[in-house]
């Protein structure tokens, strides 16, 4: 650890020097307009957490539905879940932008779920006991090992199908968020000292 | 139509040497030629670029849509193809709907290019390797093609010179397919990578090595040491990796004899068909739109193959009607793209998996030179030519674990460790894969725009089903599980590595170019980049197109000294 440290206040120094270093030509250049707004140094990070949040996509039903479900698919352990990353919030965001296709099949998959729950519990899925929520993804979460008892060989498993679409989009949404990251364990910063590799002794490995 | 210009520069026209383009191979031409002490312009179609707006340590929540900005579909449909091209840094790339090409119904091609200082060298993937004889001289091994007009020992001495300014690191190994270079300390790999490397060894008796690699392992030629944080196609501060801007385009300026010219966007070559020879070039200025000329003794095309082509092909004249220097009717043709799609990924079960997100990442991964076809090899029964591997090993977040809740996040964090091979195949020099103009499209400053032609044939089809299967068998061998066997041919453009089109060759007849870029018609007239390459080899293009375009000046310089220009 101290190692690693070390290794990062030195990195930190020596990108800093080299930094006035920078070529005339490109210093002398006024500032663009053709950036990106990462480019120009734009912090989004905050803005989903704004105060008076409200959907830009789905309506109020389909945003609890989705906090319900995220929370499921990944919830507060020793670290937050997704209902705290905010993840129904980056989702619907994205969507708002997405193509109309890729809204209706989104829609389509959250549709699945209430139609399902309704199907067996004659409720939608938010308003679930957590057991039922739970009873229900667990029948969608892992893919039929075979379905040839039923009949239906070889057919796709529709189910399994919307699940696994609303838990990429969940997933992605939480790891890719600042949570998400800490998550992982990042400590937030960029260097770490050199890549190390393998460091059995030859032969090691054969 | 002169005036604009020459009001804005009036000493230095006409220049010695007018370069087209400022990315990998046009910035070398600025630098060799200005260092050598000719009075060069340097021609750029994009912006000028600052390190204040590279963006590798900004962490993916401080975007707005975390890489999924409704901006990138809007107006980069296709940039958006390339895995470079993301929210940080999308206006490096061209806006598709200012630079569109045509492509024949069901033969897609995708063109990925950027238009900044620098072009692609900016984002490019940084593996460095040099091609052999077996590559320069393979249509003598196996009837198909043409030789190229030069061999290694020509271009041997110009591969120092790059490698030793640039700073590749890699190790040697003395594999006849894939010559050594000057390397800078190779990287490490991964324990993963150490076993396969001894399997495949011992079970097929090829070689796996560590990528030759346009990164700086130790401080080198004034830049800094790469401090491994992994995303270099976002600009990379300490300038560790090597893009053209902060160090080729650098010193062609600060030798005092190079102009750079920003926002202008070439339209074509002007001639003095009296004289038969190139008098400049018109550009338009990206910005006012302004019609500008230039006027200079030598005109080097470096904007990229197809671009320079494009600009060749626009520049007609009544001698030349199908495209300046184009009495061969070679312009356009033999259009080249390495083949990709065909690989193996897989999992090691006995490595400790425990992914750290605190661990250096290393900007580079293994490669394996080709060993089919080799000189000291058998001849393969359904294909010719070759392909060689990327990839690599190591411990990944295992995004993939099934389920959901508690465990599920457990299991992530818990990890896999991974292993995967990605082949990049020969793409062979075909007459039928072409570009010509597209006489009804032009793009935002109102140059003809190009239709591009291009599929990869049953030659490229039967190597990346070996490169599967193989790629499969030599996971096997490192005891790789749940092995992912991929056999797809992807479209071409894929590989970003276009290749052809004014090829080179001893023949006017037959090729565009000589063998030091000159265009056998016009005399004063050079492409020096990779529209060049007789044929694709299969390891990536860029190294051996900054060698070609650093032995061209030399010879360019040293014809100018003698006045034969
Ligand atoms: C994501 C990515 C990864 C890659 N990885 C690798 C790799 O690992 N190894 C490898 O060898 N290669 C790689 N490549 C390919 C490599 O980037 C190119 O081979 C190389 O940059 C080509 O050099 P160039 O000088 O011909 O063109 P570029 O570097 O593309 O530069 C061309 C320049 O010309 C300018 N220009 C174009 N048209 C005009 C005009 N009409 N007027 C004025 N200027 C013009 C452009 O704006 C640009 O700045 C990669 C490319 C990409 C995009
Ligand atoms: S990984 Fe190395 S070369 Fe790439 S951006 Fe980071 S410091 Fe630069």
């Amino acid at each position: 650890m101290k190692r690693r440290e070390l290794l990062r206040a030195g990195v930190l120094a020596s990108a800093a020097a080299a930094l006035p270093r920078t070529p005339a030509l490109a210093q002398n250049t006024a500032p663009s307009p053709e950036l990106t707004p990462a480019q120009s140094g734009v912090d989004a990070s905050k803005d989903l957490a704004a105060p008076g949040w409200k959907p830009l996509f789905l309506d109020a039903h389909q945003n609890e539905t989705l906090i319900v479900l995220s929370d499921l698919i990944l919830p507060a352990t020793d670290t937050p879940g997704a209902k705290e990353a905010l993840v129904n919030r980056y989702i619907d965001l994205v969507l708002a932008a997405e193509t109309p296709e890729t809204q209706r099949a989104f829609l389509n998959s959250l549709g699945y779920l209430d139609g399902e729950s309704m199907r067996r519990y004659q409720a939608a899925f938010r308003y679930l006991k957590r057991e039922d929520q739970d009873d229900l993804l667990h029948a969608l979460a892992y893919p039929r090992a075979n379905s040839g008892w039923t009949g239906e060989a070889g057919g796709p498993d529709v189910g399994h199908g919307h699940f696994e679409q609303l838990k990429q989009r969940i997933i992605t949404a939480y790891y890719s968020s600042q949570t998400g990251e800490r998550e992982l364990g990042w400590d937030g910063a960029f260097a770490h000292g050199s890549y190390e590799g393998c460091n059995h002794p030859e032969g090691s490995h054969k | 139509m002169s005036g604009n210009y020459a009001q804005q520069d009036p000493l230095q026209q006409p220049y010695d040497a007018i370069v087209v383009g400022s990315g990998a191979t046009g910035g070398w031409a600025a630098k060799q030629l200005a260092e050598a002490g000719l009075r060069v312009a340097l021609l750029e179609a994009g912006r000028a670029i600052s390190p204040k707006e590279f963006t590798e340590h900004m962490p993916s929540y401080k975007l707005r849509y975390r890489d999924h900005s409704p901006e990138i579909v809007r107006t980069r449909p296709v940039q958006k193809q390339c895995y470079a091209c993301m929210e940080y840094n999308y206006e490096w790339f061209v806006n598709d709907l200012e630079n569109p090409y045509s492509t024949p119904a069901g033969k897609p091609f995708t063109w990925q290019r950027l238009r900044v200082l620098g072009g692609r060298s900016l984002v490019w993937g940084r593996q460095s390797y040099r091609l052999s004889d077996a590559d320069f001289k393979a249509a003598s091994r196996d009837g198909y093609g043409d030789d190229w007009p030069i061999s290694y020992a020509d271009l041997a001495p110009y591969y120092d010179i790059v490698e030793r300014y640039v700073g590749i690191s890699g190790a040697a190994e003395g594999n006849e397919m894939l010559p050594d270079g000057r390397f800078l300390p190779p990287m490490k790999m991964s324990c993963g990578e150490v076993l396969l490397r001894e399997r495949v060894k011992a079970k097929f008796g090829y070689t796996v090595t560590i990528g030759r690699a346009a990164v700086l392992t130790q401080n080198y030629n004034g830049r800094l040491a790469c401090h491994y944080c992994g995303p270099c196609e976002r600009g990379c501060m300490t300038f560790s990796y090597f893009s053209s801007p902060f160090t080729t385009v650098k010193d062609a300026v600060a030798s005092g004899k190079c102009t750079l010219i920003t926002n202008a966007v070439v339209s074509h070559v002007d001639m003095d068909n009296a004289l038969n020879k190139a008098q400049g070039v018109t550009y338009v200025d990206r910005l006012t739109r302004q019609v500008k000329e230039v006027r200079g003794k030598a005109v080097i095309l470096c904007a990229q193959a197809l671009e320079s082509t494009r600009i060749l092909l626009n520049s007609s004249t009544r001698e030349y009607p199908k495209g300046l220097a184009n009495s061969s009717g070679a312009l356009g043709h033999y259009l080249m793209d390495h083949v990709v799609g065909g690989g193996a990924s897989g999992r090691l079960p006995d490595f400790k998996t425990l992914p750290d997100a605190n661990e250096p990442q290393r900007p580079n991964g293994i490669y394996i030179p080709r060993f089919r076809n080799t000189p000291s090899g058998n001849k393969h029964s359904r294909f010719i030519r070759g392909y060689g591997y990327q990839g690599g090993a190591g411990a990944e977040f295992n995004m993939s674990a099934e389920g959901y809740g508690a465990s599920f996040k457990k299991a992530v964090k818990e990890g896999i460790y991974g292993i995967g091979l990605g082949g990049f195949g020969e793409s062979l020099a075909r007459w039928d894969n072409y570009v010509e103009i597209d006489t009804n499209l032009k793009d935002a400053w109102g140059i003809p725009a190009l239709h591009i032609v291009m599929a990869h044939g049953d030659n490229e089809v039967a190597l990346m089903e070996d490169a599967a299967a193989t790629a499969a068998e030599m996971l096997e061998s490192a005891g790789a599980k749940d092995i992912r066997v991929q056999a797809n041919v992807e479209m071409p453009g894929m590989a970003i590595h276009e290749l052809g089109t004014a090829r080179m060759g001893a023949d006017p007849k037959k090729a565009v170019l000589n063998p030091f870029n000159q265009t056998h018609d016009v005399k004063n007239l050079f492409v020096m980049d990779g529209a060049s390459f007789v044929s694709s080899a299969c390891q990536n293009p860029t190294l051996t197109m900054m060698a070609i375009t650093v032995r061209a000046c030399d010879q360019l310089i040293d014809r100018f000294h003698k006045n034969d220009i």
